[in-house]
């Protein structure tokens, strides 16, 4: 077979392969998608549906290819067909932007298949012998489109994810400056910072920050001081029981909280630590410990020994190699445990729940729970109270952004 | 007077493998000798023994006379340059240059004035001045390299180690920094050991060469004596065959 003919073989217009991409996922979408019409009760939409993924399915599987008119006008029919389906199942129901989103996984993938079989490329393709600059010509426009679609499609993608992550919030940010203490709603119908003032006013959302602050800040800067050398010696150094006691590190991440939470309310009953800070900080410090000790040992692997042998050379002795060397070095990965264990510390719930019984004792967490539960489902309150919650968390994450992806070791050593 | 003496050094690892058996070695001062060998052939563990980065299992190293077995490495007034550098990444170059000078405490401790004027003296004569306040990933590979000879020459050694400093350059830089290295060696006189595994560079670079095959040193003598008088058949195969080969590949080129 010559080039040429080899070439004409693998055209196919760029309509037609990305059509099947898309004709594939609305299919599988649709499927998920007849939940929707079964939890409604609307058993007619249900079948319509079914129809519709079947067809769908079906037209899948009749994407024309060359010199196949009649598959080409088969596909038409087909995806008119389904373009009726999605209009009816559409009309039938009451117009909101959701009904709206879940019928166009149906209307819109059939008028794209509608519009592009019925295109010029595609029809030419079907029709007729194509000469060899047609087919030239053919490959380098769909070199160009098939970027475009694929960003299309990538986009739509993401866009359903980050919908799915936002819109929780958005509710949230909605029940906070909506007037009332009722959920749902109107959005954006109104606005008020009542319930900001209302919450940072109130004595008992202060006294829950600071003591949420102090156990946070506590059980960071006690799990880096522990973590840290802990790293490095099980990073470096060989001592008898390193392997087993790495390990029995890990062990105790194996079991759920709740096993260890009895044992734990005993031990710290017994040390009087109940209703106190520096009870939350030990406990913290003993569940977030193992996660960091590995996170900086990881790193600490990084870091060459010819780094090291330098400084020795240069007349450090073995404290100063690690403050002077490796420590400086690391600042990217301590940050980051140290975000880390501060976040297990300021989100934690169950632990702060069962030792801090006193009101003034409460971490935000506990705080937050106890507002909905005794005064009245106070949702507007409750919702102002979770937002000032999260900026400290949302500040840390943007301030350390630049630490999780700088790399500081790079550089030093080879090319 | 800065002499290093070997006396029937063995090193033994902790597996019971035996990467340097029974060595006896002298380095004349000011010399500069090359370990010369294949890879696994304990030329680099000898360099790190020496330095003290390696515990020496048996045997005693000297040097300047002084048993140094039990010295640890920053008390051994050596100079080291890595095959990878090694460059501190979160220090300026300047600060590279002056970290083993700050290092120094006690009697020994060196004025900062005195420092200064050293860190700069040093970067003139490998022609750094201009990149003093930059990071080391600024820098060429070529660059880097210089930075890490100034670290080790800055503290002015007793002897000067390099191991392998060239085998992450191209051959073009390769070739001007065996240059620049010959260079400073004659300007400044230190003692220098230096280990590699190419047979041009230690022929080009070495006052001497010590070639080692299996943790056991087989000739010791001038890099010329060593090619036109092979003691044995590892010698002649690992020195002569290949350098030979390389100019007769020379010769056809020629005579195209």
């Amino acid at each position: 077979m010559s080039g040429k003919s080899l070439m004409k073989q693998w055209y196919t217009p760029v309509e037609i392969t990305t059509l099947k991409r898309w004709i594939f996922a609305s299919c599988i979408v649709n499927m998920l998608l007849l939940t929707f019409d079964f939890l409604r009760d609307e058993y007619d939409l249900l079948l319509a549906g079914i129809f519709a993924c079947i067809l769908l399915g079906l037209l899948y599987h009749n994407m024309p290819s060359v010199h196949e008119e009649k598959k080409r006008n088969f596909a038409l029919g087909l995806s008119s067909i389904i373009f009726g389906i999605g209009i009816y199942k559409l009309i039938s129901l009451e117009i909101t932007i959701f009904n709206i989103w879940l019928n166009s996984w149906i209307i819109l993938p059939s008028a794209i298949s509608l519009l592009w079989l019925s295109s010029r490329p595609v029809t030419v393709w079907t029709s007729k012998e194509l000469s060899i600059s047609a087919v030239e010509y053919g490959l380098e426009r769909n070199h160009q489109l098939i970027k475009k679609y694929r960003n299309i499609t990538t986009h739509l993608t993401l866009l359903h994810f980050v919908m799915i992550t936002v819109l929780p919030l958005i509710w949230i940010i909605d029940t906070a400056i909506s007037p009332g203490n009722a959920l749902g709603g109107e959005l954006g119908d109104s606005f008020t910072t009542q319930h900001f003032e209302k919450v940072l006013s109130g004595e008992s959302f202060q006294t829950w920050l600071a003591n949420s602050l102090i156990v946070s800040i506590g059980t960071c800067l006690l799990g880096l001081t522990i973590a840290i050398p802990a790293g490095y010696a099980f990073s470096r150094f060989k001592f008898s029981g390193r392997n087993v006691s790495m390990f029995a590190f890990l062990l105790v991440q194996m079991f759920p909280g709740i096993i260890i939470l009895v044992p734990y309310f005993l031990v710290m009953k017994s040390l009087g630590l109940l209703n106190s800070h520096i009870g939350l900080i030990l406990a913290y410090c003993v569940t977030a410990l193992p996660l960091c000790v590995w996170m900086l040992k990881g790193f600490f692997d990084t870091i060459p020994r010819e780094l090291e042998e330098a400084a020795v050379l240069d007349g450090c002795n073995q404290f100063q190699v690690f403050t002077k060397v490796v420590l400086p070095l690391s600042v990217p990965a301590v940050a980051v445990t140290g975000l880390f264990s501060f976040l297990a510390a300021w989100n934690e719930f169950l632990l702060a729940l069962t030792f801090n019984t006193s009101n003034d004792m409460y971490t935000l967490p506990v705080g937050l729970a106890s507002m909905i539960s005794s005064t009245g489902q106070a949702w507007g309150d409750f919702a102002a109270a979770s937002i000032l919650v999260s900026i400290p968390v949302a500040l840390l994450f943007l301030f350390f952004q630049k630490f999780l992806i700088e790399g500081l070791s790079v550089g030093g050593v080879k090319g | 007077m800065v002499k290093v003496e070997f006396k029937n050094v063995q090193k033994r690892f902790d597996d019971g493998f035996i990467a340097v058996n029974d060595l006896d070695l002298e380095v004349n001062d000011g010399e500069f000798l090359v370990l010369l060998g294949p890879s696994g052939c304990g030329k680099s563990t000898t360099l790190r023994m020496l330095a003290g980065l390696e515990e020496v299992t048996e045997g005693e190293i000297h040097i300047d006379g002084m048993k140094v077995n039990h010295l640890p490495p920053g008390a051994r007034d050596l100079g080291m340059v890595f095959q990878s550098y090694a460059l501190y990444p979160h220090m300026s170059i300047g600060d590279n240059l002056a970290f083993g000078l700050r290092m120094a405490k006690g009697e020994k401790r060196i004025p900062d004035e005195e420092i200064t004027t050293r860190v700069i003296e040093i970067a003139e004569l490998l022609e750094l001045s201009d990149h003093l306040n930059k990071k080391p990933k600024e820098l060429s590979g070529g660059q880097r390299q210089r930075v890490a000879l100034g670290r080790a020459l800055v503290r002015r050694p007793k002897v000067l180690l390099m191991d392998e400093p060239l085998s992450n350059l191209d051959a073009e830089l390769r070739h001007t920094m065996r240059k620049e290295i010959r260079r400073l060696h004659d300007e400044l006189g230190t003692t220098t050991i230096y280990v590699t595994h190419d047979q041009i560079e230690a022929m080009t670079l070495a006052d001497r060469v010590a070639i080692l095959d299996n943790g056991i040193l087989q000739q010791h003598c001038a890099p010329l004596d060593a090619y036109n008088k092979p003691e044995n058949k590892f010698v002649k195969d690992f020195l002569c065959k290949h350098i030979d080969d390389l100019v007769e590949t020379a010769n056809s080129l020629f005579k195209r």
